[in-house]
C-alpha cells in the first residue's frame, strides 16, 4: 500500500515538474543550426537579412515579416513589449491562419523551431538588451476572464461601438468599417481589418483569451491598437462615471455643477493617460500614478472581456464544412412561386459554402484574394430556379475609381459557371474549369454597377468570353449591407437559347464562380475563383416510400408464416 | 450451465466478422472498406459456416434444432412472436431508408499519374527538346561537374517554387499551400515516397511545362488547376525547380532504364 502511494506521489510530482517547465520554456543559445533551419525554411518570404524581402514577398499580402524591427502582431505580451520565446514557437508551431504563413509543426522537429526562435531573435538587438537587463517583458494578465453568457455579450456590443470598433471593422464586424479602405500598416503597405465573422482567419487564433490578448497588447504593426491611455474611451473612468461623462456630453443645458463635475472626470482621465504614457516610457510611476494606472486598466481588462466575448459571439466556431463529396447544393422543391429577394423562406434553407481562392493560374494573377467564399441557397418549382447569393466583401464598389493611395478601384462582381451541356457521366469530358476551353461555359455575369442585371455570356476561355445574343432570360436583385453582397437570381429551368444550360431535376450540374473585389485591384483575370463543383436540383421524395416498405414487411412475415406452415407439415 | 447452443455460436462469429471488417480493419486498422467488399467477405464467411455444419448430419442437426424449436415448438411461442413482429420492421426500415436515400453525385475517376503518350516530344512552348525516354534535365550534370553551379540553379529554383508553386503545394513541399484546399484534385505531395522517386524529370517537365490542359483525358484535365507553366516561366527556370524539388524533399527521381 505504501508503496502504491509513494509511486504515485513520485508520478505526481514529475508530471508537476514537467508541466511547469514545459510552459517556461525558452529558446536555446543561438547555433548554427537555426540559421541553416532558417535559409532553407523561411529565408524566401522573410529575406537571408531578416528583412521580410524574401523572393515571394512582393506575392504577399499580409507581407512577411521584417524581423528587423522587433515588432511582432501575436504575443502574450502588453503594448510595447517584445513577444516571449514561447510566443514566437507558437507561431511558428501553429502558423498564422489567413495569411501565407503555414504551420511548421508537421515540417520542423521541436528542436528545430526552438534553434529557429533563437536564431530569428537575432535579427533584432533589442532581445539582446532584454537579457542583458535581465527583466523579462510583461505579460498579459489572463485572470479575471468574464465567462461566456448572453448578457457579457451583450455589454460587449455596446462596447463595440463606443470604443470606435465599428470604424474599422464595421457595424456587424465584417471588416467594412468607413476607414476600411484606408488602412496601411507601420511599412505603407496596405492592410484590411478582419472580418471578425470569419474566426478561422484570425491571425492569432479565435478562442477568446487570443481575442482578448490581442485588445491588451494591439497588433504592433497593424492599425489596430492597444487597449491602454488614450486609445481607450474615457480611460480613467469607471462604468458609472464614464456613462454619466456621456449623459453630461449629450446634456442641451449645462450648469456650473456639470461643468465642475465634468471638469473632475477629465481631469481623472488625465492623470491616468499620462500615468499609461510614462509607464510606457519606462519612467517608475509614484505609488498613486500606480494607483490610478491600475484601477484605469482594472476598467480596461473588464470590459475587454466582454467585448472578447461579443467578437467571439460573430463568428461560427468553425469554418462551414465545403459543398463537396455528398455534400452538394441541393435545390429545394417548392410548390407555386418561389420565394423573391426578401422572402423569410430563404432562411429555412442551410447554405453551401465554397472556398474562394486567389487565380494564380493566368496572368494577371491575383495572389492575395479578399474574398474568403461564397454561400449558396437554391428553391426550384415546376418551371423555374432562384440562387441567393451572399458573399462577404469590405467595400461596396460600383465604378473605376482613382484611390488616393491605391491606385485604380475597380467594380465588384460576381460570376456563376455551369457547363453548355451537363457531362453524361464522370468521364465525360467537361469543360475547362477557368471559364471552359475546348468545350464552352454558360455563365450568370453580375456586376455592382448594375445591381439588378444578370449577362448571360458564353465562354470558352478567360479571354475568350462573350455576351450571348439572347439577353434577359434572367431575373436579379441585390443587396450591399454591412459588408455583405446577397444576389438573388431567377431563370425558368429550360430556355429556347442553345447556348443556354438547361436544368432538370435530379441531374448533377458542375457549378463554379469567380468573384472580383474592385478594391483589392481585381478586374478581369485578377480574381477570386473556386474549381468545378456541384448542384442538383433535388427530386421531390418519392411516393413509392409509403409503398415498398410495407410491402416488403408483410412478404417477410409471410415468408415466416408459411417456413413454420412447411416445418409443421414435413413434421406431421 | 447450459451450453450455448451451436447456431448461437455460428451467429455471434457471423457478426463479429462484420463488426470486425468494418469497424476494426475499416476504422483502426485502415481505410473504410466498401460496403460491396464487405458483402463479398460475409458471403465467403457464410458459405463457411454453412459448410462447416453440413459436413456431419449430427452437426446440422444441432445446428437447425433451434431455428426448429423457434418455428414449431410450443414452449417457444413467446421468441416466436417476438421474431414475426422484429423482423418485418426491420425489413420495413431497411427498405425505407434505401428508397428515401439522397442520390449522391458519381465520384471522381481520375487517374492521378497519368501516362502521357508514348513517344512523347517534349516541347517548351513550341521549341521541340527532344523526346520523353532521353531527355535530362540539362543542369543535372553540374551536381558532379560543378557543385557552386549546381547550387545556384537550385536557389534560383528555390525562388521560382516560392514566387510561384507555394500557394498551392505549400511551403513544406507537401501539397497544403494555402489556396489548396480551393481546388479539386488536391495539388500533389512531393513529400508523399510515391511521387518524385516514381517519376523521371521529364515527366515532371512535362507536367509543368503544359499543367492541367495538357493532361489526356484520364486526367480530367478539365478539373486540374495546374497552369501551363510555359507561357509564365521559361524552360530554364522550370529545369531548376525540378532540381530544387528532390534537393528540398531529399527524393532523388527515377532514372531512365529502371524498372521498365
Amino acid at each position: 500500500m505504501r508503496t502504491t502511494f509513494f509511486v504515485l506521489f513520485i508520478l505526481m510530482f514529475s508530471l508537476f515538474v514537467v508541466t511547469l517547465t514545459s510552459y517556461t520554456q525558452e529558446a536555446p543559445e543561438v547555433s548554427e543550426r537555426g540559421k541553416e533551419v532558417y535559409e532553407e525554411s523561411c529565408a524566401h518570404c522573410h529575406g537571408i537579412e531578416g528583412r521580410g524581402d524574401g523572393s515571394a514577398a512582393e506575392n504577399l499580402l499580409p507581407r512577411p515579416r521584417d524581423f528587423t524591427g522587433g515588432v511582432y502582431k501575436i504575443r502574450s505580451t502588453e503594448s510595447g513589449e517584445l513577444p516571449t520565446d514561447q510566443d514566437l514557437f507558437d507561431i511558428i508551431t501553429n502558423g498564422m491562419p489567413g495569411s501565407s504563413m503555414p504551420e511548421w509543426e508537421s515540417a520542423l522537429s521541436a528542436d528545430d523551431r526552438w534553434e529557429l526562435v533563437a536564431y530569428i531573435k537575432t535579427f533584432y538587438s533589442g532581445f539582446q538588451e532584454l537579457k542583458e537587463s535581465e527583466t523579462l517583458p510583461r505579460l498579459i494578465n489572463l485572470t479575471g476572464k468574464v465567462k461566456y453568457s448572453q448578457e457579457s455579450v451583450e455589454i460587449g456590443k455596446v462596447l463595440y461601438t463606443e470604443l470606435g470598433c465599428i470604424e474599422c471593422h464595421g457595424n456587424v464586424g465584417r471588416g467594412d468599417g468607413t476607414s476600411a479602405p484606408t488602412l496601411v500598416d507601420s511599412w505603407d503597405y496596405r492592410t484590411w481589418p478582419a472580418n471578425l465573422s470569419q474566426g478561422w482567419n484570425y491571425r492569432g487564433g479565435s478562442t477568446t483569451e487570443d481575442i482578448f490578448k490581442r485588445f491588451i497588447g494591439g497588433i504592433a504593426g497593424s492599425p489596430m491598437p492597444a487597449f491602454e491611455g488614450d486609445t481607450f474611451y474615457h480611460f480613467g473612468l469607471t462604468p458609472e462615471e464614464s456613462k454619466r461623462a456621456v449623459e453630461l456630453e449629450n446634456k442641451e443645458e449645462i450648469t456650473p455643477e456639470d461643468e465642475a463635475e465634468y471638469a473632475k472626470y477629465s481631469e481623472k482621465m488625465e492623470n491616468a493617460i499620462d500615468a499609461a504614457l510614462d509607464r510606457a516610457e519606462g519612467t517608475e510611476l509614484t505609488p498613486e500614478a500606480q494607483k490610478i494606472y491600475d484601477d484605469a486598466m482594472k476598467v480596461v481588462y473588464e470590459k475587454s472581456w466582454h467585448l472578447a466575448n461579443y467578437v467571439k459571439s460573430l463568428s461560427p466556431e468553425k469554418r462551414p464544412e465545403y459543398a463537396i463529396g455528398n455534400n452538394v447544393l441541393r435545390s429545394q422543391y417548392k410548390e407555386g412561386d418561389l420565394p423573391t429577394f426578401d422572402d423569410a423562406e430563404w432562411e429555412t434553407l442551410e447554405s453551401s459554402y465554397y472556398p474562394l481562392v486567389g487565380q494564380v493560374i493566368v496572368e494577371p494573377r491575383q495572389f492575395n484574394p479578399t474574398i474568403d467564399s461564397v454561400n449558396v441557397k437554391s428553391f426550384y418549382n415546376d418551371t423555374e430556379v432562384a440562387f441567393l447569393f451572399t458573399w462577404d466583401d469590405r467595400t461596396n464598389n460600383t465604378s473605376v475609381e482613382e484611390t488616393e493611395n491605391f491606385g485604380q478601384s475597380f467594380i465588384d462582381g460576381l460570376a456563376i459557371q455551369f457547363p453548355v451541356k451537363v457531362p453524361k457521366g464522370p468521364t465525360d469530358e467537361k469543360p475547362y474549369f477557368l471559364w471552359g476551353g475546348r468545350k464552352p461555359v454558360y455563365l450568370w455575369q453580375w456586376m455592382a454597377s448594375e445591381p439588378e442585371t444578370i449577362k448571360e455570356l458564353t465562354a470558352k476561355g478567360m479571354s475568350n468570353a462573350g455576351l450571348q445574343e439572347d439577353q434577359g432570360n434572367v431575373q436579379a436583385e441585390s443587396e450591399y449591407k454591412e459588408g455583405q453582397y446577397r444576389l438573388w437570381v431567377k431563370r425558368a429551368l429550360k430556355t429556347e437559347d442553345k447556348k443556354d444550360l438547361q436544368i432538370e431535376p435530379a441531374v448533377f450540374v458542375p457549378i463554379a464562380f469567380s468573384a472580383w473585389d474592385g478594391a483589392n485591384g481585381d478586374i478581369d483575370t485578377k480574381r477570386a475563383i473556386t474549381s468545378w463543383y456541384t448542384f442538383v436540383l433535388e427530386p421531390v421524395p418519392s411516393s413509392r416510400r409509403f409503398i415498398y416498405p410495407p410491402l416488403v414487411a408483410l412478404l417477410s412475415l409471410g415468408l415466416l408464416v408459411g417456413l413454420r406452415q412447411f416445418v409443421q407439415r414435413k413434421n406431421t | 450451465m447450459k451450453r450455448v447452443s451451436l447456431f448461437t455460436i455460428c451467429f455471434l462469429i457471423f457478426i463479429a466478422s462484420w463488426v470486425f471488417l468494418k469497424y476494426v480493419v475499416g476504422g483502426l486498422i485502415s481505410v473504410p472498406i466498401p460496403n460491396s467488399v464487405i458483402a463479398m467477405y460475409m458471403a465467403l464467411i457464410l458459405i463457411a459456416i454453412l459448410v462447416h455444419v453440413s459436413v456431419e448430419d449430427t452437426r446440422f442437426e444441432e445446428f437447425i434444432r433451434p431455428i426448429h424449436e423457434t418455428l414449431v415448438d410450443e414452449k417457444r411461442s413467446t421468441r416466436r412472436v417476438v421474431l414475426a413482429v422484429l423482423i418485418p420492421i426491420l425489413m420495413l426500415g431497411y427498405t425505407y431508408t434505401n428508397i428515401a436515400q439522397k442520390a449522391n453525385p458519381a465520384g471522381d475517376p481520375r487517374v492521378a499519374h497519368p501516362v502521357p503518350p508514348s513517344e512523347f516530344i517534349l516541347t517548351h512552348k513550341d521549341k521541340e527538346i527532344g523526346t520523353m525516354q532521353e531527355v535530362e534535365n540539362p543542369y543535372r550534370h553540374y551536381e558532379k561537374d560543378d557543385p557552386e553551379e549546381f547550387k545556384s540553379h537550385v536557389e534560383n529554383g528555390r525562388n521560382v517554387y516560392y514566387d510561384n508553386c507555394f500557394v498551392c503545394h505549400g511551403d513544406h513541399l507537401d501539397g497544403k499551400g494555402h489556396f489548396a484546399h480551393g481546388f479539386q484534385p488536391l495539388p500533389a505531395n512531393f513529400q508523399d515516397p510515391g511521387i518524385i522517386p516514381n517519376f523521371q524529370e521529364s515527366f515532371f517537365f512535362w507536367r509543368i511545362s503544359k499543367g492541367g490542359p495538357g493532361l489526356p483525358n484520364a486526367g480530367t484535365p478539365w478539373n486540374s488547376a495546374m497552369p501551363v507553366w510555359e507561357e509564365i516561366l521559361t524552360e530554364e527556370e522550370i529545369w531548376d525547380v525540378i532540381l530544387f524539388l528532390s534537393h528540398y524533399t531529399g527524393y532523388s527521381y527515377r532514372s531512365f532504364g529502371e524498372g521498365h
